[in-house]
């Protein structure tokens, strides 16, 4: 029972990728179709069009072997060898670099933006007190 | 009939591969020992020991790919799940993951330039730091090689994993909100796993983080190709 629903509710995971593949085409935005699908589902089930309950486990089944889904697209390196000798490595090297610096950037801008609305809203909060204090 | 025969084949080797080196993964529990690297490897060692073409394993392969698409639906279930989470902390969310994207995209296409990388390599890089199923079709679609951005997505992952505690610690990155988007923005996935370890806040911080670079980047990137024309 639980297999079949499983597969039912990744049929409809498949239904959103297919209308984000049609909206994709005929609407033509240029958002790739399976990220249409995700906003389309994201919107339905913030507006309580859709229900949790119609994709919960088929999509957590899906999330849980995900990284088997990138086997064989990974599979396809197997015809760039030159990646991993001479010039390759530079560019591994500048994958690591910039990766350090995306996340200390958008760790230090979070956090100066955090502090930034914590501080405002103490000053609201001590705002109010003073004035009920009044 | 051959070629369902071959078909059925590979996608059963593919998942009992997968399966057992999940297992091992579990025992030793180590990031080098990740379930997707050491598959691959094996299929690859496969693949070159019996002289098998690409192609050819992708007659199984691609419908392995075809789940892919529901997979990416799929990732609006935890997205939804932290909504709270993220309307609560919005403002510093979608600053840290702006930025990140921003500098990301520069600071990979700089130092590409510098080091005179090819054109193919430059499109290639950029959706690094965005979560795999995604960051393919970003891939795809700036013209890169879908196989070497999910290198180049893995490396960013284990860069959070491995160097991210201390380049941290280093930059006085302290609350366990910075640092969950931090290692969202930069690393998803493997990042957000290692955000975990700093408690339920950083972990909800992260995981908001990874959706969200995904979702505007795939944005960015669907826009890129237009100024690449001009």
């Amino acid at each position: 029972m639980n297999i079949i629903r499983i597969i039912v509710q990744i049929a409809i995971l498949f239904g959103f990728s297919f209308l984000g593949d049609l909206v994709h085409t005929y609407l033509h935005i240029p958002l790739p179709g399976s990220i249409i699908g995700l906003l389309l589902l994201f919107l339905g089930l913030s507006l309580n069009i859709f229900s949790v309950k119609w994709i919960k486990q088929g999509a957590g089944f899906l999330l849980a072997f995900l990284p088997l889904l990138f086997v064989p697209t990974l599979v396809g390196i197997i015809k760039y060898p030159e990646l991993f000798t001479g010039k390759g490595v530079l560019i591994l090297l500048v994958v690591v670099i910039s990766t350090i610096i995306t996340m200390i950037a958008a760790g230090k801008s979070s956090e100066v933006v955090g502090n930034k609305t914590k501080e405002r809203e103490q000053k609201k909060k001590w705002h109010k007190h003073s004035s009920q204090s009044l | 009939m051959a070629q369902t025969l071959i078909a059925i084949l590979i996608i059963t080797l593919t998942v009992i591969i997968y399966l057992a080196m999940n297992r091992l993964y579990v025992r030793f529990s180590s990031p080098l020992l990740s379930p997707i690297l050491t598959t691959v490897l094996i299929i690859i060692a496969f693949l070159i020991c019996f002289h098998i073409p690409y192609n050819t394993y992708l007659i199984g392969g691609k419908w392995i790919n075809f789940l892919l698409g529901p997979a990416v639906v799929a990732l609006a279930y935890p997205l939804y799940n932290q909504r709270k989470m993220l309307m609560k902390h919005l403002a510093p969310i979608v600053t840290g993951v702006c930025i990140g994207l921003f500098v990301g995209i520069i600071s990979g296409s700089i130092l590409a330039f510098v080091f005179g990388l090819h054109k193919d390599m430059i499109l290639s890089l950029l959706p690094k730091s965005i979560t795999t199923p995604i960051a393919m079709e970003v891939s795809a679609q700036l013209g890169g090689i879908p196989a070497i951005t999910v290198v180049f997505v893995m490396i960013a992952g284990f860069v959070g994993v491995i160097l991210g505690p201390s380049f941290l610690k280093w930059s006085r990155i302290n609350s366990d909100m910075g640092k969950g988007i931090a290692l969202g923005s930069a690393s998803h996935a493997l990042g957000t796993s290692k955000a975990s370890e700093y408690g339920e806040l950083s972990f909800s911080m992260s995981s908001i983080s990874m959706a969200l670079t995904a979702i505007l980047g795939a944005i960015i990137g669907s826009f890129i190709p237009f100024f690449f024309h001009i």
